[in-house]
């Protein structure tokens, strides 16, 4: 595999992506790689292909044809779309960290156990798993909250606690989908922060998908999606491709 | 447009919410059926003897009171299976300006009209299982045509049932927020205190001592069937009283242990609401309940010499009651793998975002299922053995150490108990968030 200007080779590289949902194309030949410790937004207006394009990459939904390949280092690459069902879930718990804007946090347990359940459920005993939560939770900023519940949690708070979550198991590819998109732009500007430290800053890749353009502007790189074709890709300090990408 | 019409459009038969809706029709149906076998074997009862009848039709009375409690918890569940399963175009129509009670009453006029649709399917069910349960024998002779009811009863079982579904849904209604942008559950969750258990204590002290005294009180059956009723009710109230503490001690202690990712999810979903938790389970207790001091009731007429009995009757009375013990039992675990199963439904449903958004995070739905089963399971089982053991310390007195080691209770206790279990936990597989909501995706 060709190696990228960062010196690796891509850690996620899809080629030829379609998905459609009835008669609306979601994803139109879709050409696209990731490299490891790169930051990339993904943009365009309502019913682009974002969210159709970040589940796809994260082996969440298949797309209808397609390659996707996964080259974590020191690991064989993955084939994402041989996968079944239950490796594809394997995939996501183990080589994969999540931040949605919903946070998508268990109410019932506290913030340390909401992030010790990323570890337990790859098997690490729950002594380990609530000892490494914690550090990372104080990591983050949320040091005497470990035993908080979500519903005692600011909306800022529950981010960090699901940046966390992403971070804690060592995924070296974390997707995050509108992650700041409920918070105001203060609150929203510090979760950025702490999720390009705890990703970019530690070597590790982030793929973003945002509507705001601010939001997009502290990324590597930016790819622009419309009606499931991706139209642009530009990296910082330098002007965009533009065009046809594919 | 008027309530009954907004009803049938939103509530009407439709592929998107068609699990919940037979869900919760084959409930009210399998409710129906089992009420109107119970009436029938009561109504069978009104061809005996006069005497005869003083003694059996209080009886049967009692186990139609005790379908009471599970019809209604059923009503309850499967109105708000019924709102969850609509939640959005619920929301909409207050987004659009409907009122809280319009929208309730919508709720209500739909949870009826599901009930109605059940009753009916439920007294053709009643039809077909009538013959299996003619075969029930009574006074020594099978019940044979006296099951079937007239009609105007059957007429009169389907408009109670759908009243108490109205009455139960517009119940379980008030702890649903239905507003224009979600449906949500209320959360209150009271916290079980230690007065429960100094009440129970009381409790089971004041039983045990109308129970050992009921040999010198009762001078009639009837007297006698009063006191037992009576203590039955009590025992009833002690049980709910004590029920929410023991779960949330239970869900105390497994949450300590816990070491896989489900056990301390079922642990934290158990002390999330040890009431509600208890609800669930309150029939398994029950019944363990009925199981030991009826089946130890039983055996104690057994034991009371024929001579102060001189009618023939008299003499099938203790088998009689037995019977009515196992029959009550069946019903009660019936009801309880209904409910269950409707009330686990809804909460899938609940959560169904939560459960969809733990899985692409790459949480497997067979951790989700097992620990939504434990923390049903694992109350029940808990139920089950303390009101076991909390019984027979009870009929100690009663019936003595002798009744105790009688292996008919025994066996009555450890049967129903293993009965409960086996059809709740199989009743609940229909609530796996990997089958119900993958469906949905």
């Amino acid at each position: 595999m060709l190696e990228n200007s960062f010196g690796h080779p891509p850690v996620l590289h899809a080629q030829d992506l379609y998905r459609s949902f009835g008669s609306t194309t979601a994803l139109n030949g879709v050409n696209l790689e990731i490299s490891l410790g790169e930051s990339l937004a993904i943009m365009g207006p309502s019913g682009s292909g974002k969210s159709t394009l970040l589940h796809a990459l994260a082996g969440i939904e298949l797309p209808d044809s397609g390659r996707l390949m996964l080259n974590l280092p020191g690991q064989q690459p993955v084939d994402i779309q041989e996968l079944a069902d239950k490796a594809r879930t394997k995939l996501r718990r183990q080589s994969f960290g999540f931040v949605f804007q919903s946070g998508l946090l268990i109410p019932e347990l506290t913030a340390e156990e909401n992030v010790a359940m990323a570890l337990m459920i790859n098997g690490t005993p729950r002594a380990a798993a609530i000892a490494r939560a914690g550090q990372a939770l104080v990591a983050l900023g949320l040091g005497g909250m470990e035993q908080r519940r979500i519903g005692q949690l600011s909306g800022g708070q529950m981010q960090r606690v699901a940046i966390a979550r992403a971070q804690v198991t060592g995924a070296m590819v974390v997707f995050a989908d509108e992650p700041t998109g409920a918070l105001d732009s203060k609150t929203g500007a510090e979760v950025l922060d702490i999720l390009l430290e705890c990703t970019v800053g530690q070597g590790k890749s982030l793929v973003m998908v945002t509507h705001d353009p601010s939001v997009a502007a502290q990324c590597d790189r930016v790819v622009k999606l419309h009606d499931g074709q991706l139209i642009s890709d530009s990296r910082r300090g330098t002007s965009a491709l533009g065009g046809d990408v594919r | 447009m008027n309530i009954l019409h907004l009803a049938w459009l939103l509530g009407r038969p439709a592929k998107s919410r068609m699990a919940p809706q037979i869900l919760t029709v084959s409930a009210y149906a399998l409710v129906s059926a089992i009420l109107l076998i119970v009436l029938g074997g009561a109504y069978s009862f009104t061809s005996f003897e006069q005497e005869a009848q003083g003694a059996y039709l209080p009886l049967a009375g009692f186990a139609v009171v005790l379908l009471v409690v599970p019809l209604m918890v059923l009503g309850s569940a499967a109105a708000k299976l019924s709102a969850r399963a609509n939640d959005r175009a619920l929301s909409s129509m207050r987004l659009l300006g409907a009122t809280g009670s319009q929208i309730t009453l919508v709720a209500i006029v739909q949870a009826a009209g599901t009930a109605f649709a059940g009753a009916l399917a439920g007294v053709l069910l009643y039809l077909a299982c009538a013959p299996l349960a003619s075969l029930i024998q009574f006074q020594g002779a099978p019940i044979g045509m006296a099951i079937y009811l007239p009609v105007w009863v059957l007429a009169i079982a389907v408009f109670a049932v759908v009243v108490l579904s109205a009455v139960s849904a517009a119940a379980g209604l008030r702890k649903l927020m239905i507003t224009p942008l979600a449906v949500a559950t209320r959360r209150s969750v009271p916290v079980p205190s230690w007065i429960r258990a100094l009440i129970t204590v009381g409790g089971i002290l004041v039983l045990s001592l109308i129970f050992s005294s009921v040999g010198q009180v009762a001078q009639s059956i009837a007297m006698m069937l009063a006191v037992i009723i009576g203590g039955f009710g009590f025992g009833l109230l002690v049980l709910n009283l004590v029920g929410p503490y023991l779960v949330s001690k239970v869900g105390a202690s497994k949450l300590k242990k816990a070491e896989s990712p489900q056990q301390l999810l079922a642990a934290r979903m158990i002390l999330e609401n040890p009431a509600a938790s208890w609800r669930q389970v309150s029939g398994v207790a029950m019944a363990s309940f009925v199981a030991v001091v009826g089946g130890s009731g039983a055996a104690l007429m057994q034991a009371t010499p024929a001579s102060e009995a001189s009618n023939d009757w008299y003499d099938y009375l203790p088998g009689d009651i037995f019977t009515g013990v196992l029959v009550t039992l069946a019903i009660t675990f019936i009801c309880v793998a209904a409910s269950s199963a409707i009330t686990q439904s809804a909460g899938t449903l609940d959560r169904a975002e939560l459960y969809s958004g733990l899985h692409r995070l790459g949480m497997p739905w067979g951790t989700m299922n097992a620990a939504r089963t434990k923390s049903l399971m694992i109350p029940a089982l808990a139920a089950s053995i303390a009101f076991a053991i909390a019984s027979t310390l009870l009929v100690l007195p009663l019936a003595g150490m002798a009744v105790i080691f009688s292996p008919l209770t025994v066996i009555t206790v450890i049967v129903a108990v293993l009965l409960g279990l086996v059809l709740v936990r199989g009743s609940i597989t229909v609530a796996d968030p990997g089958r119900l909501l993958a469906s949905r995706e």
